[in-house]
């Protein structure tokens, strides 16, 4: 059963403030990033071997320059023995560091950098940014040719899942509010003012019932973390974050070729990540999940366990998922208040976890926070990924 | 479905080896789907072998054009840059009775009246050089 359990950690985190920013170029998002992950793992640069850089969106010539070892360049790093691109899409994050670890469990690698950035915000126009998400991971046979997009996306789940459970549009956008609640204390946000439920039933109407303010932000942004063994972390550093236990699930490609709307993979993805973990989500003190829609982070969070299906957008709208409240989750703000940065977005969300359990979350730190439940999602929510995470060997 | 002159055009399909055959008949008013001979496992959309038994013994049937909205949504703003014209329109996933899902438009209908779970029925219309599968509501002549 033990894979990567207590084995592997992480020992730094860095990130770039998310929002538009179009003096910064895409690239200074990784290398700074990079810098602060280096500096707050306290590792030697030259004793990283082995850098993975996330699939960035926004300009498939800046991708090439990841592909091609730009990094390695720019940071200076004379111990590098591969450079690898990994990405999925918005399940980045969890195929990262299932890879990053895999490598440094087998011996192939002993030190890790993997490095996000992109530039959705400011390096697209507001239509084009419209017809790529018209286009990325979306059958150019058999769906584009009938407008889908990922508001129509978000729209078609969101309406089997109000039929079958009886949600209302008011506890879905209760998500908004919860996430809002987190980001207006993240000083790495893109919105930070709050939010009320009324203001996000009043902004327009995009794809029934998604309206403008349930629709995650494009954004430009980065994040980085260090990878290596327990044992190397432990030397490192005093605030390490162990690997726990892990699962994902692939469902399909195109939306429409997916079984249960409402459901997904979760359910599976989470048993096999709890199961490794050893623990259940009653012991869990965080719940980092993937939204980019309010809907997503609803379902995953009742797949996974925490609340019984139905009852998740009444879990929202009373506050148990807000600062203070009996379950914080996505504390970082998702990518509705955070900002999406395209594959970092659920970068984002993991070094969010990495950084609650690291004590180092500022004005949002759950107090003797433990363990996390991390969830991602790429594409048109084509997998379900779960990684459980402690400052503790559980 | 009109076309505005100065909007760009919608996105035809980019038609495939196994898809044309599908195409070709939903130019001639058809909906057929695959069927293979090895397993029985009725396939939409077009595979180039089997996804149940990876057989490259597939045939094509017609299908009854009958379905059921498994979910809907109808796009107010925002759209593609091919579909601005197009606005409102709806997207939905349709289940037919031969057990595949497909996505479409429903159209000739108020689009406040669609519902999950709503039968509907296959009605052909030309988009740029394209017949494309849309569905109705079902005994909506």
């Amino acid at each position: 059963m033990s894979r990567l359990k207590g084995d592997v950690a992480v020992a730094g985190i860095g990130e770039v403030p998310t929002g538009r920013y179009p003096e910064r170029d895409c690239m200074d998002g990784c290398v700074i990033s990079a810098v602060q992950a280096i500096a707050d793992a306290g590792i030697k640069k030259d004793s990283i071997d082995f850098v993975i850089p996330c699939g960035t969106v926004f300009s498939s010539a800046y991708n090439s320059d990841l592909v091609t070892s730009r990094v390695v360049e720019e940071l200076g790093l004379k111990g590098i023995h591969n450079n690898a691109q990994v990405f999925s899409g918005g399940a980045s994050s969890a195929s990262i560091l299932k890879v990053a670890g895999s490598l440094v469990e087998s011996g192939i690698a002993r030190n890790v950098l993997c490095v996000h950035s992109d530039k959705l915000g400011t390096g697209l126009s507001g239509q084009a940014g419209i017809d790529l998400f018209a286009y990325a991971g979306i059958h150019r046979e058999w769906e584009v040719p009938f407008g889908q997009h990922y508001s129509s996306i978000a729209g078609l789940v969101t309406t089997r899942y109000k039929h079958e459970t009886g949600t209302t549009d008011e506890q879905i956008t209760a998500v908004q509010v919860s996430n809002r609640k987190w980001a207006e204390l993240n000083p790495n946000a893109m919105f930070r003012k709050p939010l009320t439920i009324e203001e996000v039933m009043a902004s327009k109407m995009l794809s029934t019932p998604i309206r403008a303010k349930h629709s995650n932000m494009l954004a430009d942004g980065g994040a980085a973390f260090i990878v290596t063994s327990a044992e190397r972390a432990r030397d490192l550093t005093d605030t390490p974050v162990y690997v726990l236990g892990s699962g994902g699930r692939v469902t399909h490609h195109s939306l429409s070729q997916e079984a249960d709307l409402t459901r997904f993979g979760y359910a599976d993805a989470a048993a096999d990540a709890f199961a490794e973990a050893g623990l259940s989500p009653k012991d869990i003190d965080i719940a980092e999940i993937y939204d980019s829609y309010p809907i997503f982070e609803l379902i995953a969070l009742e797949e996974m366990g925490f609340v019984e299906r139905g009852q998740g957008g009444a879990f929202f709208l009373e506050g148990r998922t807000w600062p203070g409240g009996e379950l914080p989750t996505t504390t970082n703000g998702g990518m509705s208040s955070q900002g999406h940065t395209g594959g970092g977005g659920g970068v984002a969300i993991l070094v969010e976890a990495f950084r609650q359990l690291m004590g180092k979350a500022g004005e949002r730190q759950v107090p003797d926070a433990r363990f996390a439940a991390v969830s991602a999602t790429g594409g048109t929510y084509v997998d379900a990924q779960i990684e459980i995470l402690g400052n503790q060997i559980s | 479905m009109t076309q505005s002159e100065e909007r760009p055009c919608r996105p035809e399909p980019e038609v495939s080896r196994v898809g044309a055959p599908f195409w070709e008949a939903a130019r001639n008013g058809k909906l057929i789907i695959q069927h293979c001979r090895s397993c029985n496992e009725n396939i939409f959309y077009p595979r180039i072998r089997c996804p149940k038994c990876h057989s490259d013994a597939l045939d094509w049937i017609e299908a009854s054009g009958k379905g059921v909205i498994y979910s809907y949504s109808v796009v107010q703003n925002n759209a593609p840059s091919g579909f601005l014209a197009d606005m409102p329109y709806v997207v939905a996933i349709v289940r037919l009775p031969e057990g595949v899902q497909m996505l479409t438009n429903i159209v000739d209908c108020d689009p406040d009246s669609i519902h999950c779970d709503m039968p509907v029925e296959v009605v052909f219309r030309q988009v740029e050089n394209f017949d494309l599968p849309l569905f109705r509501p079902a005994g909506n002549k």
